[in-house]
């Protein structure tokens, strides 16, 4: 088992620098050696996440010099699964799509390496290899990235994201410093105990140490995974190689969601911490998902639904359903990854034909026709309304009858609520032979997902975390007072349900095309087609301060 | 407080900090920047050791103003040589900070040397661009990566070592450097790692990225990039076994 956890990280190392020291020059060859590198780490990965459902105990193991040790726990052997997967679907696929590209021996190595860095982060059981992994991870990315040395916007892009990630891994380090300095130790079992024993021994600028920690961790996974205002690299990615992008939007910007599940045992003596990551990953998914509505390239739009869905994770953890947040960063991941694969084929098939059936539904949604058949409107709103709740709220209480008692299960089951009735909404007037067999699919189809994602979200929660009264305790640290969050549920209700009518006034009277667009609207749409002018900030930051490094050497004669 | 002084002038703070680099300046051959880039501070670290005196409290701000200064300017240098002369002025500035934290001997002689050896390798460096170009300067002759893959590998790494990323030495040192900081050194260290990464991401994209120009000549021989590799290896391993990983 110890054996397996080293080899997890080696494997894919060992197949970089064969590459490399031994010449392998034909592209076949290097390709041959790589993925079977690949198929060997996933299966290692496969075998040790077996041997942890069979013995259920986390195994520690150290070099002996205070840095270098590995910890193969839930989170990790889940983890090196799902990466070591993702990485040899990226090997294959990459195998045939770089075949004309230079520097085809440059990429596999780098692609090794970094599948090296981020099974090494994953299982890293102390600070210092957390640390190593963390930042090699950034550095990597920036020459995969950069892989077509000859185009100006993958190096700009490139840059971009390295610098993002540089000023993610400050935060960690001091975070990590923080910590040693306190404790005196860099084991993360070992801190955790320490943390769990007396949480507020503690103090930092006169906060509780573990306050100031989980804050800069949560820095630290802002900017690893794209939240708002740290954001702007993400969907300018798209200039490096295709399967750079699958490994990227599946693997490595959901590093955020995984560190957070890490320091967990920190997080949990870190409420108002928790309530920070809500509402960063609340703005992030809004401004995300708006941003991807506004794309007419499916590359871009597919790099801002990522931002959207990082930040739905963030509102995950923020609420204290952190094991949700990583079962949402495997779906997603696994999406993602194929959405970007099956990228190229899309583009290649629409340049033959659209793809668009001109049936009903694309009469419905694209051409915004009215339609002849419908629901009585009474039945359609009240379907909308009970349906979602009936189902959202059976399933939750089938696997844990306690949820009501969790604000943020219930903040959880809002959102469901929400797409669920949503779902409802705009599809109960769909053109159809027989509008009750069709409603009655679309509800079917509902009860299916949102049970799978229950149970299959319950069944993670105890994986993850087998303590019960730990998960429980992650809840508690999320929770506000009660009045204030009645309050806030019945604003955003408000909020939701004033859309919805707006929405459905505007159709109804053809507003939507008609007349000229409002000065208000227009300037929304300007501010979100400049993206809030956050890059340009970032760009007239840059130059002043490359202006003033530029004079300062002037004026001292370059010594 | 006169050996201090001197000190200040080998282990570079500002203004004195013109001397060491006015002279690397001055130097031509490439192997007499190495010497100075490896020596210099090593003097200067022998001399802070020989002073009766503790490092007086005021020094750490300085040397980490001056580390801070120097990282600045290092954005704009585009002089192969002189980066690797401002950079180094910008790392061993940090001696200070660790003597003042309580380092002994042989830890601060390691620091100083984890940071000048990259230093001077990127210096050797500068030699086969300039024979090459004409001029080791960024910019002048991009894609390097496509015409001479043994170069930019070799400069990459080197670049890389220097700026403290792991694994090499530096990065341990400065994990080992801001332990021995209060909260607000150890932000003013890690805003400088920071710049020291963006100066290097300038610095390569100006030599190994962009688009291929006319080559001059052919790539760097196989034994020169193994030595260089070797080099490298070796300071990784010595850098593992005896920082013991920092923290």
């Amino acid at each position: 088992m110890d054996k397996l956890t080293i080899l997890l990280p080696a494997m894919p190392l060992l197949s970089a620098l064969l590459i490399a020291l031994l010449g392998v020059r034909s592209r076949r060859g290097v390709a041959r050696l790589s993925v079977g590198f690949a198929v060997l780490t996933f299966l290692l990965a496969a075998a040790s996440l077996a041997f942890y459902l069979v013995e259920g105990q986390p195994h520690w193991m150290s070099l002996g010099r205070g840095w270098g040790s590995l910890y193969l726990d839930p989170l990790a052997s889940l983890m090196a699964a799902m990466v070591a997967g993702i990485s040899l679907v990226v090997h294959v696929y990459a195998v045939r799509y770089m075949a004309e590209e230079p520097g085809y021996a440059r990429f596999y190595i780098l692609l090794d390496l970094m599948a090296a860095a981020i099974l090494l982060m994953v299982a890293a059981g102390d600070l210092v290899t957390l640390l190593v992994a963390w930042h090699l991870i950034g550095v990597l990315l920036y020459f995969l990235l950069g892989h077509d040395a000859a185009r100006p916007a993958a190096q700009r892009y490139a840059f971009w994201t390295f610098f993002t990630y540089r000023l993610g891994d400050l935060p960690l380090i001091l975070a990590a410093v923080l910590l040693y300095q306190a404790y005196g130790t860099t084991s993360l079992p070992a801190l955790f105990e320490l943390i769990g024993a007396d949480p507020g021994a503690h103090h930092v600028v006169g906060l509780p140490l573990t306050t100031v920690t989980a804050f800069l961790v949560a820095l630290a996974a802002f900017a690893r995974s794209a939240q708002f205002p740290l954001h702007t690299w993400l969907p300018y990615t798209m200039e490096g190689p295709t399967p750079v992008s699958a490994l990227m939007h599946a693997g490595i910007v959901n590093a955020g969601g995984f560190i957070l599940n890490r320091f967990a045992p920190v997080f949990v003596h870190a409420g108002e911490v928790l309530h920070l990551v809500f509402v960063v990953g609340l703005v992030t998914a809004i401004l995300g998902s708006v941003l991807m509505l506004m794309q007419n390239d499916i590359k871009k739009s597919l790099g801002y639904s990522t931002m959207g869905q990082m930040g739905f994770m963030f509102v995950e953890a923020g609420v204290g359903a952190f094991s949700l947040a990583i079962y949402h960063l495997i779906a997603h991941g696994l999406f993602k990854g194929t959405l970007f694969l099956g990228a190229g084929s899309v583009i290649n098939n629409a340049r033959k034909h659209d793809g668009v059936p001109h049936d009903d539904v694309y009469t419905f949604v694209v051409e915004r026709k009215p339609v002849a058949y419908r629901l009585p409107w009474v039945v359609a709103a009240a379907l909308t309304v009970v349906v979602p709740f009936i189902i959202l709220g059976l399933s939750h209480w089938l696997v844990d009858d306690d949820f009501v008692g969790r604000q943020g299960a219930i903040i959880l089951l809002f959102f469901g609520w929400v797409t669920g009735a949503q779902l409802l909404f705009v599809t109960y007037r769909l053109r159809a032979g027989s509008p009750w067999r069709l409603m009655a699919m679309i509800i079917l189809s509902l009860v299916i997902v949102v049970a799978g994602y229950t149970w299959i979200g319950h069944a993670f929660d105890l994986f993850l975390y087998p303590d019960r009264a730990f998960s429980d305790r992650l809840y508690a640290a999320a929770s506000i007072p009660l009045g204030t969050f009645e309050v806030l549920a019945a604003i955003l209700t408000l909020a939701v349900v004033g859309g919805w009518a707006a929405t459905y006034y505007a159709t109804a009277n053809g507003g939507l095309r008609s007349g000229e667009a409002s000065p208000l609207r227009l300037a929304l749409y300007s501010l979100l087609s400049r993206e809030f002018y956050v890059a340009d900030v970032y760009t007239w930051l840059t130059q002043a301060v490359l202006g003033l490094s530029r004079r300062l050497n002037v004026w001292l004669r370059w010594v | 407080m006169t050996l201090l002084l001197i000190a200040a002038l080998f282990l570079p703070l500002f203004p004195l900090s013109i001397v060491f680099n006015g002279a690397l300046a001055q130097l031509r051959k490439p192997v007499a920047q190495c010497v100075l880039l490896l020596v210099w501070p090593q003097l200067g670290v022998a001399l802070l050791t020989l002073a009766s005196h503790a490092v007086p409290p005021y020094v750490v701000p300085w040397a980490l103003l001056t580390a801070g200064f120097y990282a600045l300017r290092l954005l704009t240098v585009r002089d192969m040589g002189q980066w690797a002369g401002v950079l180094a002025t910008s790392a061993l500035a940090l001696t200070w900070a660790l003597a003042a934290g309580g380092a002994d001997r042989a830890e601060l002689h390691a620091f100083a040397f984890w940071f000048s050896l990259p230093a001077a390798l990127v210096a050797l460096l500068a030699h086969p661009l300039a024979r090459r170009f004409g001029a080791a300067y960024a910019g002048l002759q991009g894609g390097l990566i496509g015409s001479q893959p043994r170069l930019s590998g070799a400069l990459t790494l080197t670049v890389l070592a220097a700026v403290a990323t792991p694994p090499f030495p530096g990065f341990f040192a400065l994990l080992n450097l801001l332990q021995k900081l209060d909260l607000s050194g150890a932000v003013g260290v890690l805003a400088i790692w920071l710049v020291w990464g963006w100066a290097a991401t300038k610095l390569l994209q100006g030599f190994i990225f962009g688009a291929e120009r006319a080559v001059a000549s052919g790539d760097i021989g196989r034994i020169s990039s193994l030595a260089y590799t070797g080099v490298l290896g070796v300071f990784v391993i010595a850098g593992l076994y005896l920082t013991g990983g920092g923290l």
